[in-house]
């Protein structure tokens, strides 16, 4: 095909126009970002985000049935703007996945660019609405008249329309609280980012019990003139159990013996003790060029110091190991008498009349003694939308990858 | 049982590299075809083997470091070349994969990692295997289309041209797409049960969103009909970014706060 050189604006648009086009509304948004002094968009809460873009979704997807044969249509629901977007957002998202996105000092230039808060600056609100826009329209010429061949098409269009649109419009409903609740008693207090002042949660959350247990405790043999452990020579870390050795440079221990939860006893030996009270004490020995060293060595605890063993002019010190599993049994009750009593665990969340709860951390310091459990809360009406576009687009994936593989060969 | 990875590692290369030499050889002697094809595929399954024994021996999947990721990718990245040759008949990218999964052995080698047998609760879910191993998938598959592509446009300064090596690299970087996003998805679902928001513009997730956005980006160009060997560059280049999401991102300063910086130790 010979074409004449297409001057700027003469149709059919393409690229030259698009990313014009889309270099206007970047260059707009960072525009309107310094006229607001740096602040982002306006944060818009149910019902009114929910309307405006349910009417978002009708305008668009009207205006795409009405205008499908005006080229300025075709071109805004188009290949070539669409992708000027796409590398819009790209682009936009590269400032966000390079520049920390935490606070800056107020009014220097990247506070009042929002390239701090990128995520929700005007420029990104404005493409991501240009590309919703951009992909409505193309969706619209799909879906009417609707053709089974198309469903692949409509699944991860329609999906990822459904998954964007509904994650940033609904962001503003979020709500992420964090609670911190003592042993035995009870709270409806939440603590966010965003204020000093706790929030009242509409539920109260009672902790009966919070427990943690972890992998066994570790062999370190430390350096006191370098402040650093000795790496072992089998390059691994020692967990520590009866009968297992460690080598070091020189250095070779043996666990004589193990005992996980116990306490000092007469001369110095340890007694086996129950878990709330008891640490972990292991007997070694320790051969080096000097003469071999036999003792107890042991981790230590809030209320207790812990031994280690001299061997020259190094330590072999045992440390606590690090946390495998810590859960909260709490109960949870709201004023309407809803009550559920359950245990909170990492990766293990529990649902509660519209809340997810969370196990979220304990007291560091004391470890396995800690007091009181921290548990984040989080409402999100908006989450069952997004889930519904994630799974339209796996399933237009799915159908993408099978059509992929059917395919024969490309025809060039 | 006192496992070796030098030995495995040492094994598989000599495996790889016979094999291969065979191969060169068979094209004179067909005889030697298929001892030369056994010999390659047991370079790979000697990897597998070691990540089995790995597995057990840690008692945890084996996917928690960048070292433990690159055993993966060792083990991977030759049967892409396999599965190209058995299926586009072309046999000389496996000979660059084995040499790439042998340089990932090598680097092991240089850099044994500290053996460390905990899992962060965070990371006991039984999305975390799924959720890595797309993404390993994924990023092997994208990895082969851009060597093919670069393979391309190193055709392309020497004014050649080979369409069926374009098809290779496009239905690699198709599949690779696929994958990416359901690792990407996988990771929300994840991350919504275990850190409580399924998107939170961690750096890492912004790198493998920026990725995916690349992939779609080569996608739409080439459903545009866009010169097809001009988009040979796209994908030579989309792979720079990818290679920033899988470990750059533990060196920019946006990093800091980020759930994804694979453990040094």
């Amino acid at each position: 095909m010979v074409n004449l050189p297409r001057r700027l604006f003469q149709p059919p648009w393409e690229f030259r126009e698009s990313s014009l086009f889309t270099a206007v509304a970047v260059i707009a948004g960072f525009i309107m970002q310094y006229a607001a002094s740096g602040r982002g968009v306006p944060q818009t809460h149910l019902p009114y985000n929910a309307l405006f873009l349910a009417l978002f979704a009708v305008t668009v997807i009207s205006a795409g049935v009405a205008f499908r044969d005006r080229s300025f249509a075709k071109w805004l629901g188009g290949i070539p703007l669409g992708l000027c977007l796409i590398f819009a957002i790209a682009l936009l998202s590269l400032i966000g996945g390079v520049v920390p996105q935490t606070a800056v000092e107020a009014g220097s230039l990247p506070a009042m660019l929002g390239l701090n808060q990128i995520f929700s600056s005007w420029p990104f609100a404005l493409t991501i609405l240009l590309f919703l826009g951009n992909l409505g329209l193309s969706l619209s010429w799909r879906l009417v008249p609707f053709k089974l061949q198309n469903l692949q098409f409509i699944l991860f269009h329609a999906g990822f329309w459904i998954a964007l649109s509904c994650g940033i419009f609904g962001a503003p409903d979020l709500q992420r609280l964090v609670m911190k609740v003592d042993e035995g008693r009870e709270s409806n207090l939440g603590y966010s980012m965003e204020s000093e002042a706790p929030l009242q949660l509409p539920f109260s959350v009672f902790l009966h019990h919070f427990s943690l247990e972890e992998y066994p405790p570790q062999l370190f043999l430390f350096d006191p003139q370098s402040g650093q452990p000795l790496e072992e020579l089998s390059k691994a870390t020692t967990l520590v159990k009866k009968g297992v050795k460690a080598s070091w440079k020189g250095v070779d221990v043996e666990v004589l013996d193990f005992i996980p939860y116990a306490l000092e006893g007469k001369n110095g030996i340890p007694e086996a003790a129950d878990r709330t009270a008891g640490i972990a004490f292991a007997k070694v020995r320790i051969t080096s060029k000097a003469a071999p060293v036999e003792g107890w060595i042991s981790t230590g605890s809030p209320m207790l110091k812990p031994y280690a063993l001299p061997c020259g002019k190094l330590i072999l010190l045992m440390t606590q190991g690090s946390p495998k599993a810590f859960l909260s049994e709490v109960t949870v009750h709201n004023q309407e008498g809803l009550s559920t009593k359950a245990t909170l665990e990492v990766n293990h969340p529990i649902t509660f009349a519209g809340w997810k709860l969370y196990q979220m951390g304990y007291d560091k310091n004391a470890g396995r003694w800690s007091q009181y459990s921290i548990i984040e809360v989080i409402h999100d009406p908006w989450l069952p939308a997004v889930y519904l576009g994630f799974f339209m687009i796996m399933a237009g994936n799915l159908l993408f990858f099978w059509n992929g593989i059917k395919q024969k060969e490309v025809k060039s | 049982m006192k496992f070796d990875f030098n030995t495995a590692a040492l094994l598989a290369i000599l495996f790889w590299a016979t094999g291969s030499l065979l191969t060169l050889i068979a094209l004179k002697v067909p005889a030697l075809k298929l001892p030369a094809r056994l010999l390659t595929i047991a370079g790979t399954v000697v990897v597998f083997c070691f990540i089995t024994s790995y597995w057990i021996l840690l008692d945890r999947p084996p996917l928690r470091t960048l070292g433990e990721t690159r055993l993966w990718y060792a083990a991977l990245i030759p049967l892409v070349g396999f599965l190209v040759e058995y299926r586009w008949k072309i046999g000389w990218l496996k000979f660059a994969l084995m040499a790439f999964a042998g340089f990932f052995l090598v680097i092991n080698m240089l850099h044994p990692e500290v053996f460390d047998k905990t899992l962060m609760p965070a990371l006991q879910s039984p999305w975390f295997i799924p959720h890595v191993v797309v993404y390993l998938v994924g990023y092997v598959l994208l990895f082969a289309s851009s060597v093919m592509a670069w393979y391309n446009v190193s055709l392309q300064l020497w004014h050649n041209k080979n369409d069926r090596a374009e098809s290779v690299s496009h239905y690699l970087a198709l599949l690779g797409f696929v994958l990416l996003s359901f690792g990407l998805i996988f990771g929300a679902l994840w991350a919504k049960e275990a850190w409580g928001h399924y998107w939170t513009w961690d750096p890492k997730e912004t790198w493998a969103f920026l990725t995916w956005l690349a992939y779609l980006g080569y996608l739409h160009a080439w459903r545009y009909k866009i010169d097809r060997a001009k988009l040979q560059w796209y994908l030579a280049l989309s792979f720079v970014v990818l290679l920033v999401c899988w470990f750059g991102v533990n060196y920019l300063p946006s990093a800091a706060n980020s759930v994804h910086t694979y453990s040094q130790s």
